[in-house]
């Protein structure tokens, strides 16, 4: 059984302890604790030993998604206090000055594919020239920026095929033309579905669909729906039936 | 995309391979030179003037296109065939949210262009505008697929360059041809031992047949004017477009990476790796795939020669103002014992005799292919 969950930062944006009671409240298993914004980072840290987490199978971590080149090695060394926990840090290439300062988290540190405003990380040739220069970086692949980039979804196939060794996690929800994380549409479903067989049940799914409290079993089962391995199979025995 | 090391420019050749496009030589047109040791003058210069031309573009709209909103041009600058007469055929194509400075953004590219003296594209009205994906992408066939969307999408797949920003365009190509493909069952599904996507083919015909009937049209409703000139163009480049259209399609059976049909075959039925193997072979030019298909597929250099020294025929004479003009000037009363048409007519049907041998005798599977879906 997959184990789906959410990041705090889209149901309680900014205030992750919010975001923390509501999971738990739904029995959700996993979360990521965003610090989109730098200045969330330090207070996250600072309070991890206060945090009750014990409900969560999965935690992972959003680094901040922008800050300057000066700022990196105190970003890097505020994550590092977080290492020891093991706990997958999901970064953007963009934040990626000085690669070889980033080698130190290890295999801790998820790289995720960017939307169509990056100019790297948006399609697979692109990731791989990432990956060369962090070869422990492991693949945060984020759906929703995928399709945005190529709505076909055969970029997404590409970068699940050829980076499949390196997939840890997922970040799923809709990404609107602004960029903008939304709620699971059925075109967004139905693109899923075409490549929900290359993720593994055992890697993490992490929502980003910006819903309120009582949207998120809702936006969990469009997920559920969306990643069913039954739901691809079908169509395609169903195209076998109606046309062999 | 420059790929910075040999990590990446491996991994560029092991996706290329994966997604079922064949190494292709570079310079696909340098490379029949040099096996029929033929020099293509016209046909260089067209290469080389097209770049300085598309940098040129790229500096007087710098700033302008977007993510959502590129910038494309089609016709000789997109075959890179430039000549000095040229005009821009272009169009903002956008593929993102609504916004009402669109319109201001097409008005300024066209400004920008009229202040660098560049010639204004013909009176179709299908260049010089704004284009929407959406009628791209989702009105293939039916009352709303009009002349003018099958025009622009079928160009934007054989025969466009986008100039600074790109994304748009790639991403609509790819929807295109995902349209195209996933929803051709036959394709997909059929036990025919031919793997062609019969669908975009016979577009593509439609759009050359289109063409051929239009140019009557065109003939009628501008008294003539012009027409020597549209007749050339509709014997040779526009002649070109819809055969390497064909061979782009045909390629899917004769080039494509075995892997590509195994996917079609396979229980998924996927046509992924097709659609990227049609994808990169149609980012190639018209002459660039032709120079392609007679290299891989060993066309004998007679016709290879023969097809070749036409094209730069014609391209010498499109670069001579003098020639060029006085065609432009020819009637259809006028234009019989005209000794620059009859010239025209000469290698324009040296070309056709070249497109003859290829389709139809040089080669048994392509000779195959195009008996079987070349007209029924």
């Amino acid at each position: 059984m997959r184990i789906l969950g959410f990041s705090t930062g889209a149901l309680a944006y900014g205030d992750f302890r919010r975001a923390l009671d509501i999971l738990k409240a739904k029995r959700i298993r996993a979360v990521e604790l965003s610090a989109l914004r730098e200045h969330e980072l330090a207070p996250l840290v600072d309070s991890l030993d206060s945090l009750d987490l014990s409900a969560f199978e999965y935690v992972s971590v959003h680094c901040p998604s922008s800050f300057d080149k000066v700022r990196e090695s105190d970003v890097i060394d505020l994550l590092m206090k977080i290492a020891p926990r093991k706990w997958p840090v999901v970064v953007h290439p963009n934040t990626v000055y000085t690669p070889s300062k980033w080698n130190k988290l290890s295999g801790l540190m998820l790289l995720e594919n960017m939307d169509k405003r990056s100019s790297e990380g948006r399609t697979a040739a692109e990731m791989a020239i990432l990956f060369e220069r962090l070869p422990y970086a492991g693949l945060c692949f984020d759906v929703g920026h995928c399709r945005q980039v190529d709505s076909t979804m055969n970029e997404a196939y590409a970068i699940l095929t050829h980076f499949q060794p390196r997939l840890r996690q997922v970040h799923l929800s809709e990404v609107n033309s602004k960029s903008k994380h939304d709620p699971l549409s059925g075109a967004a479903i139905r693109a899923v579905e075409q490549i929900s067989h290359l993720i593994p049940e055992e890697i993490p799914i992490i929502l980003e669909s910006v819903v309120s409290e009582d949207e998120v079993e809702t936006e969990i089962s469009r997920a559920k729906q969306a990643l069913s391995p039954v739901s691809s199979n079908r169509k395609v025995e169903t195209f076998y039936i109606s046309v062999g | 995309m420059y790929l910075r090391s040999s990590f990446a420019r491996s991994f560029a050749n092991v996706f290329a391979s994966i997604m079922s496009t064949k190494k292709i030589p570079a310079d696909p047109i340098g490379n029949v030179q040099y096996h029929v040791s033929r020099k293509w003058a016209s046909i260089d210069q067209g290469r080389a003037s097209a770049l300085t031309t598309a940098r040129k573009l790229e500096r007087i709209t710098e700033g302008q296109p977007s993510t959502d909103a590129n910038f494309v041009v089609f016709g000789s600058l997109a075959r890179r065939e430039w000549t000095p007469k040229s005009d821009v055929d272009w169009t903002l194509l956008i593929d993102g949210q609504a916004d009402y400075q669109h319109l201001a953004l097409a008005q300024e590219i066209a400004k920008r262009l009229d202040k660098a003296k560049f010639a204004e594209p013909g009176r179709t009205g299908i260049f010089g505008n704004m284009t929407f994906s959406h009628d791209l992408v989702q009105k293939i066939g039916g009352q709303d697929d009009t002349n003018q969307n099958t025009t622009r999408r079928i160009l934007l797949l054989l025969e466009s360059l986008a100039i600074g920003r790109s994304e748009s365009r790639g991403r609509v190509r790819r929807l295109i041809l995902k349209q195209y493909l996933n929803n051709d069952y036959g394709l997909r599904f059929s036990t025919l031992p031919f793997k062609v996507p019969r669908v975009l083919l016979n577009d593509i015909v439609r759009y050359w047949r289109t063409v051929t009937v239009d140019f009557l049209e065109k003939q009628r409703m501008q008294a003539g004017q012009g027409w020597g000139l549209r007749n050339a163009k509709l014997r040779m480049s526009r002649k070109l477009i819809f055969a390497t259209g064909l061979l782009s399609c045909f390629s899917c059976d004769l080039l494509a990476d075995a892997s590509a049909r195994q996917q079609l075959i396979g229980r998924a039925h996927s046509t992924i790796a097709m659609e990227e193997h049609l994808r990169n072979f149609m980012e190639r030019t018209p002459l660039e795939i032709l120079a392609t298909v007679v290299s891989e597929l060993r066309i004998n250099k007679r016709t290879s020669i023969k097809l070749f020294s036409a094209y730069d025929e014609f391209l010498a004479l499109m670069s001579d103002s003098r020639k060029r003009d006085r065609l432009k000037r020819l009637t259809p009363d006028s234009a019989r014992g005209d000794k620059i048409y009859e010239e025209m007519r000469k290698f324009s049907h040296s070309f056709q005799e070249g497109l003859t041998a290829l389709f139809f005798k040089d080669h048994k599977r392509l000779q195959e292919l195009v008996t079987f879906y070349g007209v029924f």
